[in-house]
């Protein structure tokens, strides 16, 4: 053991650390984490991380052609990592709006929101998020990100209580930093715990949630969670993130899977993931919008959306909104994905949606084995600590409506031989 | 072996971590460190309980309750795994107790402790006491085991100043946030600079080695403002 440290003095080696360690450094130089972190990272790449952020060179279909960063090879595979959960993004109607708008109004907004940024096609899509959500009024956002961080921080002022789910994404533990509230986790879906911590609150109380959870895939437990922040007089926010335009009778969300739209006071979603676009978007009354137009700092300094994209988003929204055999699909592979993987001894976890961890446990081995599924032909991406609990690494798969049945059984043997082969599955 | 270095031997040594308000941790700490923060607003309380089988004073047990703060990075230096500040130390034996007073300058309750290692299948509880009285039991689980080599970092105050001991774990590790265990922490004097009601009681990690050496460079001075 002396030698082998003696070895390792002075260097960095990826077995040893994780990005955890080279977040915190206390010292004299804010530069004295980066020689570590970047002998780390050439240590890192080869050994599995340059799995993450290889170039695709072609549209996020369910078929891409991707940059092996390790050989610079151009490889097709089945694409099981993109979003795009109903195949929206790259559909004619879609693509034919953005170039329309690229035509008429150019490359971008060329400015604020709320100074000289808002064009009508951006009016438009706030329109017809707030029918969509059967709401008064929506508010646009350049991203999801930056929908959280300005909504949170628009409403909750410091000596406020916000109350987050533990695995709550970082845009919201963003906004709740930027709010300057007292923020209190809560374990991950346990309503239970949430009434302990709301018990010891004061101020404005705001709990936040999301719709569905993005590295586990499980669904929020919306009613019991609603009924103790309501008993407790705190407001309810979620997040629909991974969730609008795919759950409920009419795909409005996870809040009306449950019946519980007017429960819970504020709407949030994305336009990056089932719509396959870019943008955020927060809605309700009138007054509340008008409010965060006011005060939704993320928003009114920054760009607005470009005209092009809100264009597409709006084409999008629309066949999201008419075609509701597309989420009917999506869940008919969703259901189809749970059974072949059930069958095949594959764990998922607790997902009980389109997001579906395949759990490995092992960090150790998590990069081999997704390396092997990659050079069988899948698109996918693993996910380590301390994106997740150490020896919870999984690979993370997005199931898209635009699948067909063949590439879903593709995936499954495929993943099902390599985990057989490397010992994770019997 | 003369290289300055001071080495004890464990057969056991285990840890949990588990989240507490920083508003807690601060109270705690000295004005130079900061708190490691999982979350915003929350940080990590620490509580290791060593079994110590060879020292120059002999065998003992030993209770640490420390708060995860900031390791201090330099360039060309090994990068710590991780640094704590142990803001109460305990022994089972004076002897244990006025040496490391007198070489690290842990600060010590200054009673004799009893520690007690009560192993349960994956199972280690460890339970701690005082004055014929609970102070704290700490039960943590086990996964898989490997060799490592990590280094940590201790930050020490007193009235003299302040302080950083270089520390290199060695021996069989298990590492795991499965939440296996759990901290009972008793209304004793003890654990006062603690909200005991708001230390989650469940580990969200636990670190157990066995079997093996832990190594100290020479107590190096920092300056502080």
């Amino acid at each position: 053991m002396e030698a082998a440290h003696k070895k390792e003095a002075g260097k960095t080696a990826f077995a040893e650390y994780d990005y955890s360690n080279f977040y915190y450094g206390a010292g004299d130089d804010p530069l004295n984490l980066l020689k570590p972190f970047s002998e780390w990272y050439a240590e890192a790449l080869p050994n599995g991380y340059y799995l993450y952020s290889e170039p695709l060179q072609t549209a996020p279909t369910t078929r891409v052609t991707v940059k092996n960063r390790k050989n610079g090879k151009l490889v097709d595979l089945l694409n099981l990592a993109s979003y795009n959960y109903l195949g929206i993004s790259y559909r004619p109607e879609v693509k034919q709006a953005a170039i329309a708008a690229i035509e008429k109004y150019g490359l971008g907004a060329s400015g604020s929101p709320i100074l000289s940024g808002t064009l009508d096609i951006h009016k438009e899509l706030e329109d017809s998020v707030a029918s969509f959500k059967d709401k008064e009024a929506a508010i646009l956002f350049p991203t999801g990100y930056s929908a959280n961080v300005g909504f949170i921080s628009a409403l909750m002022r410091a000596g406020d209580s916000i109350l987050l789910d533990q695995y709550s994404h970082a845009s919201i533990v963003d906004g709740a930093i930027l709010a300057k509230s007292k923020t209190t986790f809560f374990r991950h879906n346990n309503p239970m715990d949430l009434e302990r911590k709301l018990l010891k609150c004061t101020g404005k109380k705001l709990v936040v949630v999301e719709g569905v959870y993005s590295m586990d895939g499980d669904v929020c437990a919306l009613p019991e969670i609603v009924e103790v922040a309501k008993r407790h007089g705190a407001r309810i926010l979620i997040d629909e993130a991974h969730s609008t335009f795919l759950f409920g009778q009419n795909g409005r969300g996870v809040a009306e899977h449950f019946g519980l739209d007017k429960e819970v006071d504020f709407h949030l979603g994305t336009f990056s993931k089932s719509l396959g676009g870019q943008g955020g978007f927060v809605c309700g009354s009138k007054d509340l919008i008008d409010y965060v137009n006011a005060f939704g700092r993320s928003r009114f300094f920054s760009c607005n959306l470009a005209p092009m994209i809100a264009a597409g988003l709006k084409a999008g929204l629309e066949i999201a909104e008419n075609e509701p055999e597309l989420r009917a699909k999506l869940w008919s592979n969703v259901a189809y994905m749970r059974r072949r993987f059930a069958e095949e001894g594959i764990d998922i976890g607790k997902s009980t949606s389109q997001v579906m961890p395949v759990l490995i446990n092992n960090d150790a081995r998590v990069f081999a084995v997704a390396e092997k599924i990659q050079d069988r032909g899948l698109y996918l991406q693993p996910v380590t600590y301390p994106a997740v609990p150490k020896h919870k690494s999984r690979l993370r798969i997005s199931i898209s409506a635009a699948h067909t049945e063949a590439e879903l059984e593709f995936a499954t043997q495929t993943i099902g031989s390599v985990l057989r082969e490397e010992g994770i599955i019997q | 072996m003369n290289d300055g270095k001071t080495r004890y031997g464990y057969a056991d040594a285990i840890s949990g971590f588990f989240e507490f308000p920083t508003e807690n941790a601060r109270r705690i700490l000295p004005s130079h460190l900061e708190p490691v923060e999982p979350h915003h607003g929350t940080s990590i309380f620490a509580m290791t309980v060593f079994d110590f089988n060879e020292s120059m004073v002999g065998s003992y047990g030993e209770v640490v309750m420390a708060v995860i703060v900031s390791p201090l990075v330099k360039p060309g230096e090994r990068l710590p795994k991780s640094a704590f500040f142990p803001y109460q130390v305990a022994t089972t034996t004076k002897a244990a107790r006025e040496h490391a007073i007198e070489r690290w300058h842990l600060p010590h309750w200054m009673e004799d402790v009893d520690v007690r290692f009560e192993k349960n299948g994956h199972l280690v509880t460890a339970h701690v006491a005082s004055g014929g009285d609970a102070v704290a039991d700490l039960t943590i689980g086990d996964h898989s085991w490997q060799p490592v080599s990590h280094l940590y970092q201790s930050f020490m105050k007193n009235d003299q100043g302040a302080y950083l001991a270089q520390i290199v774990m060695e021996g069989q590790q298990s590492e795991h946030e499965e939440e296996l265990g759990k901290l009972v922490l008793h209304d004793h004097a003890f654990n006062k600079p603690l909200e005991i009601g708001e230390v989650y009681d469940v580990p969200f990690r636990e670190l157990w080695m066995r079997d093996g050496k832990q190594t100290f460079d020479p107590l190096i001075t920092l300056q502080t403002v």
